[in-house]
């Protein structure tokens, strides 16, 4: 605990009298992010340039009544630390290395997410087909791509963070056309990415990935219409019980947002995993509008009791959200954005003719969900620092997997102190 | 009514001797009254994926459950959950199971009332009768006990091997035997590896008796296991002036020498004065009262010392191999009285003969171990599940020993306690 803090301090100390030289150009900027702040970077003539990156993230917050015992919730938590590398060499090679500094304990048999979080090379000598290769976000999901420390919220969308697959290992092409209006990613992936993967058992094997946004009404400059980005992403992967040797159910899961209350456990799939999603993003001024849908089934060949199959089961999600800068913009001190989302996400099968139930092998899965409301500000103290506050009000649709006696909805609060290079 | 006219259909059926015998109060008829019939062999049909089901044997020592449905007679149940149990007795070949009906379901029972019970596998006794017959001679001696029956056991339609059904001690199991179900029960949790415990203190602190040793089973968000470690505090350090009065309020003295001699009557080594420290019990504090009961628990070991088994067994011994709780109270004059009165009890009931049949010079347990024999001799060893475990001619050895043992123990306890008045 003390490590991470005490790197905090040295980094802090550092900017009064940094070692690399303060450079404001950025390189490296990741697909739906948006502009970085000044970095640190360090740069050899013209075939190498060096940008120091990291992320410390420290959360104050409080749930339900009862939160600490059932769900192991603590006032306080170091939830990111995060340092890493990111650059170019000669002229044509970008670069990315980041990793968790601290590694959470995992218990023994356990699988452990790697703490490497970005390792990857892209080529940019073609800029309309740029070639990505290593372990980087996997085309899928505006909330998904969104980095960390531009999420104007302090937690993803659920959907973001539990259907949207997350990290993986594979080679992408990528670019834009049609005069930068429009974007694409194509990549296979070993995998379907790190937010399928739980403590116990991997998620999905191969993983072919695609996502395409673009602006078309951008010659209408009407009520910033044009400003208007549509995007879409597609992913198809294999999923099976025992693809990784551990025999478990390899189905998606669904977790509270504070208290990561599993409210939806994974049930027994087998055969093909497809992700799609389509989202909508509009920025003006102040303003950020975004919807996302996101609709994943697991097929489930052999799971019935007697091994017959069973219909597919399903998981869906979908937000809105707005933000709006109160006062000032990202980068000027003190400027105060509020911000809003309702989010929803729920579980069940495709059919099914027998009573609905909670195992993993039910034909008809008993349906689940959560219904998100989130509010809060964020406050910009540097541009390295940032606090944010949010409000989250959750209700689980189904009382047997509420973890609120009773059934009832629940309130939780975080602040959230950020440093960020 | 169905329930009831094959309850009345039973009740008929059961030889009238055990019936009158039989100490327990009497209780309206239950709808679960029928899958205790100890009068018939059972056929229970599981319904299971086979991947779980090869998971599961397995994986025989983790506490996995695996979703699956049920048929017994015309009742099915679906979507329950079974996992493999038991400590020396967990098998690969020939899993112990528990049966969770709410394991998926909050509210889901079997026949209305019941939530759980267990296919005991019997792989520690050859001839399955060691466990069946113990309770029942318990219940005959007026101990609550669990009911048992025994069963075939069908996965996927194939004959899996002869199993127990034992009532789970549980709330139902409370309602049925005490009338209440609000008091606080513990399991006492010894896994093999365990230090051997003999109720000696082990500090002040309550949490070095809750949950282990001690594991609620009900109250499991407020166990308060201070009671249980004032029990232990007054065991162990009160004078004996005052021991009996201090200990009276809180534990039931008479049922506690009851139980003791009843297991020892059955020469069962793996009891509460067990040759491995305490073990095979279930500990009930009464609803709004103080006052401690111990509910026996899977009697395997019973019977297999054979009839000399000596009446102070594991009690006259070196103090620090004593039993703390068996030696302050059979310190006390009378209850040590109560102690050898019980035993002489036992041997009566052990051995009287049926006053229906004058011919018959048999006593109760050799004709309960003819009655069992004739329900199970069919299937006994029959399952490669079984004969793993044990031959054919191991269970036929194995009901001769019972047999020796039914006719020889009464005598050799009576011999036992004329010398030790």
């Amino acid at each position: 605990m003390l490590k991470p803090i005490a790197l905090v301090i040295i980094l802090v100390s550092a900017l009064s009298g940094p070692v690399f030289g303060e450079q404001k150009n950025s390189t490296a900027k990741k697909a739906g992010e948006g502009e970085k702040p000044a970095e640190l970077a360090w740069r050899y003539g013209g075939i190498l340039k060096v940008n120091l990156d990291a992320t410390f993230q420290t959360d104050l917050h409080g749930s339900y009544d009862g939160a600490d015992l059932n769900a192991g919730l603590k006032p306080f938590a170091l939830q990111r630390n995060r340092v890493g590398v990111q650059g170019t060499a000669f002229k044509h090679i970008e670069f990315e290395v980041t990793r968790d500094v601290t590694e959470k304990d995992v218990a023994e048999g356990r699988l452990a997410k790697s703490p490497w979080k970005d390792l990857n090379v892209n080529l940019t000598y073609f800029k309309r087909a740029q070639i990505q290769a290593g372990k980087f976000k996997i085309p899928f999901g505006l909330d998904a791509l969104t980095g960390a420390t531009r999420n104007d919220f302090v937690y993803r969308s659920l959907g973001g963070d539990y259907l949207a697959p997350g990290r993986g290992t594979g080679v992408m092409v990528h670019g834009k056309l049609l005069n930068r209006a429009l974007s694409y990613s194509v990549g296979v992936f070993g995998d379907d990415g790190d937010n399928a993967t739980t403590s116990k058992a991997r998620g999905g094997d191969r993983t072919l990935a695609a996502r395409v946004t673009g602006t078309p009404l951008r010659r209408i400059s009407a009520g910033g219409l044009g400003r208007v980005e549509f995007g879409t992403a597609f992913a198809l992967s294999g999923v099976s019980d025992d693809s990784d040797g551990s025999f478990m159910p390899k189905g998606l899961r669904g977790r509270t947002v504070v208290t990561s209350d599993a409210f939806f456990q994974p049930v027994y799939v087998n055969g093909r995993r497809a992700r799609w999603e389509g989202d909508v993003h509009w920025a003006g001024g102040p303003a950020d509008l975004r919807a996302e849908y996101t609709r994943v089934t697991d097929e489930r060949r052999g799971q019935g009791y007697a091994d017959e199959n069973l219909p597919d089961v399903r998981y869906q999600s979908w937000y809105v959200r707005g933000t709006y800068f109160v006062t000032g913009d990202r980068r000027t001190r003190g400027a105060v954005q509020a911000v809003g989302r309702y989010e929803r996400i729920w579980f069940d099968s495709v059919g099914g003719s027998d009573e609905p139930a909670r195992t993993p092998r039910a034909e008809t899965i008993f349906p689940n969900g959560d219904r998100v409301v989130t509010v809060g500000a964020n406050v910009t103290l540097n541009r390295y620092m940032t606090i944010q506050l949010n409000v989250i009000r959750e209700a689980v649709s189904d009382r047997d997997r509420n973890p609120v006696a009773g059934g009832a909805p629940f309130w939780s609060r975080v602040l959230r102190f950020q440093f960020a290079l | 009514m169905r329930y009831l006219a094959v309850f009345f259909a039973l009740a008929l059926a059961i030889p009238s001797g055990v019936a009158a015998q039989t100490a327990e109060p009497a209780v309206p008829p239950s709808p679960a009254d029928a899958f205790f019939d100890d009068s018939v062999v059972h056929d229970v049909f599981l319904n299971i994926n086979s991947r779980d089901w090869q998971a599961l044997k397995a994986n025989a020592l983790d506490n996995t459950y695996y979703p699956c449905d049920m048929r017994w007679r015309d009742q099915v149940v679906r979507n329950i959950g079974i996992r493999s149990r038991g400590t020396g007795s967990r098998s690969g070949s020939k899993p112990g199971l528990r049966v969770d009906f709410n394991r998926y379901t909050s509210d889901q029972t079997f026949l209305g009332v019941l939530k759980s019970f267990v296919l005991r596998n019997n792989t520690q006794d050859a001839s399955t009768m060691h466990e069946r017959i113990s309770m029942l001679f318990f219940r005959r001696m007026g101990v609550t006990a669990p009911r048992e029956a025994h069963a075939r056991l069908f996965i996927n339609n194939a004959y899996a091997g002869l199993y127990t059904i034992v009532e789970s001690v549980d709330k139902a199991f409370l309602k049925r035997a005490f009338k209440e179900d609000g008091g606080h029960l513990y399991k006492y949790d010894y896994d093999a590896t365990d230090k051997p415990w003999y109720f000696d203190s082990r500090g002040a602190d309550p949490a070095l008796y809750v949950p282990k040793p001690f594991k609620p089973e009900t109250h499991e968000q407020d166990p308060r296991p201070e009671k249980i470690a004032a029990l232990v505090d007054i065991v162990n350090h009160d004078s004996g002036a005052v021991f009996r009065r201090t200990i009276e309020p809180i534990l039931d003295l008479a049922q506690f020498v009851r139980h003791i001699a009843v297991e020892i009557f059955l020469a069962d080594k793996d009891g509460f004065n067990g040759d491995w420290g305490m073990n095979n019990f279930y500990f009930y504090r009464l609803e709004n009262r103080e006052l401690f009961r111990f509910i026996p628990w899977d009697k395997s070991e019973a019977f297999k010392d054979g009839p000399r088994y000596d009446i102070w067994h594991n009690i006259d011994v070196p103090s620090w191999l004593q039993n703390r709780l068996t030696g302050r109270v059979l310190d006390d004059a009378g209850l040590r009285r109560l102690f050898l009165d019980t035993l002489a009890e036992c041997a009566r009931s052990l051995s009287e003969t049926d006053p229906g049949a004058p011919g018959d010079r048999r006593g109760w347990m050799e004709r309960e171990v003819e009655r069992e024999y004739a329900q199970v001799q069919e299937w006994a060893a029959l399952a490669a599940e079984d004969r793993v475990n044990y031959s054919r001619d191991a269970f036929e050895r194995d009901v001769e020993n019972l047999r020796v043992f039914a006719r020889e123990r009464s005598q050799f306890v009576l011999d036992a306690v004329a010398k030790s008045r």
